[in-house]
């Protein structure tokens, strides 16, 4: 194929045609591109865009599964934001970002830097901690399970042999939570790593040799010339972590049924909770809304944040 | 994740070593949730809470797994799986190869505007969506269909966001050479396009099978009967209510099954993995 592209003759030919048709070419082509974008666009158009409109429109209805919708303005937001439920989701949902933001960015850059190096074994390294990937939500909730269990799990097991006094994890309500949040690291910091380590191979050696020999050391060569140049991926990891954070469910599904005393109840939760157990369309479609409105905030605050540095 | 990089910090000898003790703690720590569950899944009932933990079974059986296959459908469920993964990725890549074509290579009025609503959805928490699909499927009766499990989750930004940097990557002059010789732009697309960049086709394909077989919440929804239930719903009622009084082996036994076709695919082709999560920094 590649012959094709080295042939004179055959380019000279396609540069004439093109310069000569212009317009009629050009319409040609926009029905063209719009041929191959139609079962994108009409698949996102049916499943994405029309979802996320129906949505934001349910939020303001009185929706039970059986009878006719009625529009109610605001009464589904006042309802979920009176409902205690939600709030404790809310300030769940807000803690469990809390603990796993920061040790995501720090451990995925600190795996990806210690694994960057040109040491044997890093590939094996990275191999095992990018395993946890593919391991389903179920899986990691069910193997989690064990491993907090108070009396056979793993954790206390090691933790008492180094002289840590066991606590209940999942079934102590100062612990559920990060319990959850030490899982979700254990699952998805590889993401971040990958992230990072993409971005510190592409940092020229050269920038570090110089800085060498102009006598800076690990840590002001980290500070001056890693960091800045980090800046896009850190975004980017930031942005992904807290957004994910924010939509977390499987794990607490699966491990503490959003327990014990609600202490590990989130948002999500509270949207299957009220969809798809008690059929109450209208404030799960408000708390979708609100759950994308945090997200959006949160993105827009953290994006003002990374320009400003 | 094969290649290496030049030595940056830790040249002394000490640095080497603590790298190394970092790296065997960061084996440990991530390795050892894996090995266990290897490791339990295969022990008799008498060893499974053995004090102190032990690494190594005494008399190694597959009785957890023969239990597992005996008491739950997961042939079904494991059935459902590949089927819905396939056809989803089957048709990601159709779908997704079709637009991101254009996108790529054609000028054409709307091109900016669609790329960004297309890129915007990835920051688009999709539990919100979910009550309108349910809603909307449900009043066509295709709640608990496989239809349900694969179509709405074809229309993939990050399919069309990865074959896009692949696709423009491909010289101009191979595109204008082949319609001189009388290619039409399907031709083009098909015969020279898409057998270039197979690589980014891989990568697309790898992430959605992935990506569908460990989904959960929307199947979790969309599903009533092991008819169409797939392994991750499945698999989280062994450890809800009936599932209470289940064998650590047992559970174990599934995590195992659960984890291997997507745990060969991954040692098999990680390069593919790296360079997906790599572009677009998607967690599936």
């Amino acid at each position: 194929m590649t012959s094709l592209a080295t042939q004179p003759a055959g380019r000279s030919r396609a540069r004439r045609a093109s310069a000569q048709e212009g317009g009629a070419v050009r319409s040609g082509m926009t029905l063209a591109a719009y041929l191959f974008l139609s079962p994108y666009l009409a698949l996102f158009i049916a499943f994405m865009l029309l979802p996320t409109l129906a949505a934001i429109g349910i939020s303001f209805m009185r929706w039970d599964i059986l009878g006719t919708p009625e529009f109610i303005g605001l009464d589904n937001y006042r309802q979920i934001f009176a409902d205690p439920l939600f709030l404790t989701a809310i300030k769940n949902t807000f803690y469990f970002v809390f603990l796993t933001a920061i040790p995501m960015v720090v451990l995925g850059l600190a795996l990806a830097m210690l694994l960057d190096q040109k040491l044997k074994g890093t590939a094996f390294v990275r191999t095992v901690v990018f395993l946890p990937y593919v391991v389903m939500v179920s899986t990691v909730g069910i193997l989690w399970g064990w491993l907090f269990d108070k009396g056979t799990g793993l954790v206390n097991y090691y933790l008492t042999t180094i002289g840590i006094e066991p606590v209940a994890w999942l079934k102590d309500p100062h612990w559920s939570m990060p319990a959850l949040a030490i899982t979700t690291i254990w699952w998805t910091v590889n993401t971040n790593m990958i992230i990072f380590l993409a971005a510190l191979q592409d940092i020229p050696e050269e920038l570090h040799d110089a800085a060498t020999l102009d006598g800076a050391g690990p840590w002001q060569r980290f500070v001056y010339i890693t960091l800045p140049l980090l800046r896009p991926a850190m975004a980017l990891v930031t942005a992904l972590t807290i957004i994910n954070g924010w939509r977390v469910f499987g794990q607490a599904y699966v491990m503490t049924q959003g327990g014990p005393e609600a202490s590990t109840f989130v948002i999500v939760q509270y949207i299957y909770l009220a969809a798809f157990q008690n059929f109450e369309m209208g404030p799960a479609a408000a708390a979708g809304v609100v759950l994308l409105l945090i997200t959006l905030v949160f993105s827009l605050a953290q994006m003002k944040l990374m320009k400003a540095i | 994740m094969q290649d290496q990089r030049p030595n940056r910090a830790g040249k002394s000898l000490g640095g080497r070593a603590l790298a190394y003790v970092l790296m065997v703690v960061v084996t440990a720590l991530w390795g050892a949730p894996i090995l266990w569950m290897l490791v339990t899944s295969i022990k008799p009932e008498s060893e499974i809470y053995a004090y102190p933990p032990a690494w190594i079974p005494d008399q190694p059986t597959l009785e957890a797994y023969g239990a597992l296959f005996q008491r739950f459908p997961m042939l079904t469920w494991f059935r459902n799986s590949a089927v819905v993964g396939i056809l989803t990725t089957v048709l990601t890549l159709a779908v997704d190869a079709l637009a991101a074509y254009p996108l790529a290579r054609m000028q054409f009025p709307g091109r900016r505007v669609i790329m960004g609503v297309i890129f915007a959805t990835f920051l688009l928490p999709y539990e919100l969506l979910f009550v309108p699909l349910f809603l909307g499927l449900n009043s066509y009766g295709l709640v608990d269909s496989i239809f349900s499990l694969t179509v709405p989750a074809s229309a993939n930004a990050f399919g069309v966001f990865l074959l896009t940097q692949f696709f423009q990557a491909v010289p101009r002059e191979l595109e204008d050479a082949a319609v001189m010789d009388g290619c039409s732009r399907f031709g083009f697309f098909w015969r020279i396009l898409l057998p270039l960049t197979k690589p980014g086709l891989a990568t697309v394909a790898i992430f959605t099978f992935v990506a569908s077989w460990n989904n959960f919440f929307w199947p979790l929804i969309a599903t009533n009967s092991d008819e169409t239930r797939t392994l991750p719903v499945g698999l989280a009622t062994l450890v809800g209510g009936a599932g209470m009084s289940m064998k650590q082996s047992v559970l174990m036994a599934s995590a195992v099954v659960a984890t291997l076709p997507t745990a060969i695919f991954f040692l098999a082709l990680q390069r593919h993995f790296v360079r997906g999560i790599a572009a677009t920094g998607i967690k599936g």
